[in-house]
């Protein structure tokens, strides 16, 4: 679907997302960027967070803008407390709530277990783990305030499929699982929901790099055959977190094409 | 000459040339106080013999390795005179084409003394863009779809006027690697010509024969040092890959590879060294002093003792892809705080040679893949009490953090590309000559001169018959009839 016409769609039958405050990590490129234009197309107000590179920060508020959103954006580490903290504050000011959060920031290293440090190791869960809990708490009180609101949390098929994948990573999403059930237990007398979306290899992001074999045997175990592309798994993303879904809790969605 | 008084031992028998007539002639490749030898008699010109190797130990284990044989696609011609006079390829070729070679143009600035091409600077041919295309057709069908290298070459290439249209068209067509030798004339006189050679991503095969005046004026003609140190000066300004050539030739520079191959370390833009063993053939070459002559052990040899074991023979693995004699291989880590440290070191040369099965350079694929993986696991295990071993560790780490960094995913060719930066290689390949031609060899060939019309010429077969045939590189086209006494109405068998 072309921009133009994605634009078009917004304005007409498909907002599902209308006035929807919506903030997402990890939002300057790739999957992450891919959910906020969908959301902003479906009339959603955007907030999104980078850690450190500013030109992508600043493409990706160009191209949310095009679409007609004004998003507000926000630099830090999703692992930074304090970072969380003031963003947190800054939105609810700005907007009197958050509506919508959806952890996608994360991190990863092609290393095996040889070359694994113990800092690998922190640091990756600090990323994928701590900052989803922070942010995840951070949104709630504004949540239950409101009775109601979605949290997505992006996994990955490295948690969901005996696959070879850094053991880290593998454990980060694994504990996203661990993370998405017991919250959306916790918070489900306050309807919110709280899922889980596991994609498989897209078309942005590590598959631009893994060597062309590595690929090839991937698809080899694919049921479509073909990776997935951001912009299908972003329009998944948007449903999950609109008032159309209103009964998916502690959902696990795999989105890998059938591996 | 031989020692008379040790009897020989046969090793193999080949099919060769004679080195006045060029007419093909049985030969007979024999070991004799310890080193090897080809001997054959042209009816015309008589005895001949020349020494192949100082160590008949090491020619036959080489000659013996296992190759990894994938034919050409596409033949082009039947076996009629018999190897090396059907070229296209031929029915009898047992190699696809790996590393394709174009040339480009018959003019060049130079005038080396080692020259071992023809070259016409007056009315000189410039290949046009359109035959360049159809080349990177062909050599697509060949491949399937995707080629690692193609290399474009002269005479000077710098001087084709559409060089950076036809390096546009090799990106366009998805190579990984567009490699094109120059003298570095042009480059070092022209940095927006740099810029622009950095920005199509070519990578440039520098001649770097030798730091000392009296062997560059022996070897290339001219006092070129000062010209090569400022291209490489703006090779490293503006990221252009180099690859350095030296030609090793006994008594004038072959005990400056080492400082060759300290230079190559010291220079990031450096990705291989290709050293080259000198050939008697071409326009310049068939005239050089013979006491030049130098074997691939020899250089192997020297490599050893000028870099005081940084790299020994048993660091080098033959290409698969090629006559086992033709091209020996070593790979480095580069370690910005210490000496490189070879992949030998930490896989098994066998390893490292079945890495190299499929193509001609390294690439990431899934056996080098594999060997790293079980290379990472062994050094591990010893990395608490070995300093040698965690020092590697670290350095495969860096190359891993270098091609897959988590700050942003790369492509797959930038991938490549960074990794490529943290490792360096040494090739020492042994080119042919009319003395030395064995067509055993020659059937083996995975480098090819190639034509717009499809078809593909083994470079030492190119080089040594049929270039000097065209009338676009030379001024007075040679016959081969005029060597063979008339038409050839007789096969010749590859012999083995």
């Amino acid at each position: 679907m072309s921009e133009a016409k994605s634009k078009g769609s917004a304005s007409q039958a498909n907002r599902r997302l209308d006035g929807k405050r919506c903030l997402i990590t990890g939002g300057s490129r790739g999957l992450g960027l891919a959910i906020a234009k969908a959301c902003a197309s479906q009339g959603a107000k955007i907030a999104f967070t980078f850690n450190s590179n500013r030109d992508d920060a600043a493409a990706a508020k160009a191209s949310l803008v095009e679409l007609g959103c004004e998003p507000l954006v926000f630099q830090g580490s999703v692992a930074d407390a304090a970072h969380v903290k003031e963003t947190v504050a800054e939105l609810t000011k700005a907007w009197g709530g958050i509506d919508v959060l959806v952890n996608n920031a994360g991190t990863t290293q092609i290393l095996p277990i040889a070359l694994l440090e113990e800092a690998d190791w922190d640091t990756v869960m600090d990323v994928n783990v701590k900052g989803a809990y922070l942010y995840s708490r951070a949104v709630l009180r504004s949540m239950i305030r409101a009775r109601g609101g979605h949290i997505l949390n992006i996994g990955s098929f490295a948690s969901e499929r005996v696959i070879e994948a850094p053991v880290h990573y593998a454990a980060a999403k694994s504990a996203l699982r661990g993370l998405t059930e017991a919250l959306a237990r916790e918070v489900g007398r306050y309807n919110i929901k709280v899922n889980l979306l596991s994609p498989g290899l897209l078309d942005v992001g590590l598959a631009q790099m893994l060597p062309k074999h590595r690929i090839t045997e991937y698809l080899s175990q694919v049921s479509l055959g073909r990776l997935g592309t951001a912009r299908e798994v972003a329009e998944i993303a948007a449903f999950l977190v609109s008032d159309d879904n209103s009964f998916m809790a502690a959902a696990k969605i795999v989105a890998d094409g059938g591996l | 000459m031989g020692v008379a008084s040790v009897p020989d031992r046969l090793l193999h028998t080949t099919t060769s040339l004679c080195r006045t007539c060029k007419e093909a002639v049985p030969a007979e490749v024999v070991a004799q106080a310890g080193g090897v030898w080809m001997r054959k008699t042209c009816p015309q010109h008589g005895a001949q013999e020349v020494r192949l190797s100082t160590d008949a130990g090491w020619y036959e284990r080489t000659r013996a390795e296992r190759q990894h044989r994938v034919p050409p696609r596409v033949i082009k011609k039947e076996v009629d005179h018999g190897c090396p006079f059907d070229c296209g390829p031929c029915t009898s070729h047992t190699q696809k084409v790996r590393l394709p070679v174009v040339t480009i143009t018959s003019a060049c600035n130079l005038d080396c003394p080692i020259c071992y091409v023809h070259n016409k600077n007056d009315d000189a041919f410039h290949m046009p863009v359109e035959d360049f295309q159809l080349i990177l057709d062909h050599l697509r069908t060949d491949h399937g779809g995707e080629l690692d290298i193609i290399n474009l070459t002269g005479g000077e290439p710098t001087m084709h006027p559409r060089l950076f249209d036809m390096l546009a068209m090799a990106n366009a067509a998805g190579i990984h690697r567009v490699t094109v030798c120059s003298n570095g004339i042009r480059l070092a006189k022209d940095e927006a010509y740099v810029e622009r050679l950095a920005q199509l991503g070519a990578r440039i095969a520098l001649s770097f024969d030798t730091f000392d005046p009296h062997a560059d004026k022996l070897l290339q003609g001219a006092n070129m040092l000062a010209t090569k140190l400022r291209c490489m000066e703006l090779c490293e300004k503006h990221g252009v890959d180099v690859t350095l050539i030296p030609v090793m030739t006994r008594g004038v520079n072959e005990h400056e590879v080492g400082k060759i191959l300290e230079f190559a370390l010291q220079h990031e833009s450096v990705r291989h060294v290709e050293v080259h063993t000198m050939t008697f053939t071409g326009q310049s070459g068939v005239t050089f002093q013979r006491s030049g002559r130098i074997s691939m052990l020899e250089v192997l040899e020297e490599i050893d003792r000028r870099t005081s074991g940084l790299l020994t023979p048993s660091d080098f693995v033959s290409s698969p892809c090629a006559h086992p004699l033709c091209y020996q291989i070593a790979y480095l880590l580069v370690d910005p705080s210490g000496p490189p440290i070879p992949f030998t070191r930490f896989m098994p040369a066998g390893e490292l040679r079945d890495a190299l099965s499929d193509r001609l350079y390294l690439e990431p694929t899934a056996r080098l893949e594999a060997s790293l993986a079980a290379a990472i696991d062994r050094l591990w295990l010893d990395s608490d009490d070995n300093p040698e071993a965690a020092r590697t560790l670290r350095l495969l780490r860096g190359l891993l953090e270098t091609m897959f960094p988590s700050d942003r995913p790369l492509s797959r060719q930038a991938a490549m590309r960074a990794g490529e930066r943290a490792i360096k290689a040494v090739y020492v390949h042994s080119h042919m000559d009319e003395e030395t031609f064995d067509t055993e060899r020659a059937v083996d060939c995975c480098d090819s001169n190639c034509y717009a019309d499809g078809s593909t010429v083994p470079v030492c077969n190119y080089n040594v018959l049929y270039r000097e045939t065209e009338a676009r590189f030379t001024v007075k086209p040679a016959q081969w009839g005029s060597r063979s006494g008339g038409q050839r109405t007789f096969n010749l068998p590859v012999l083995r």
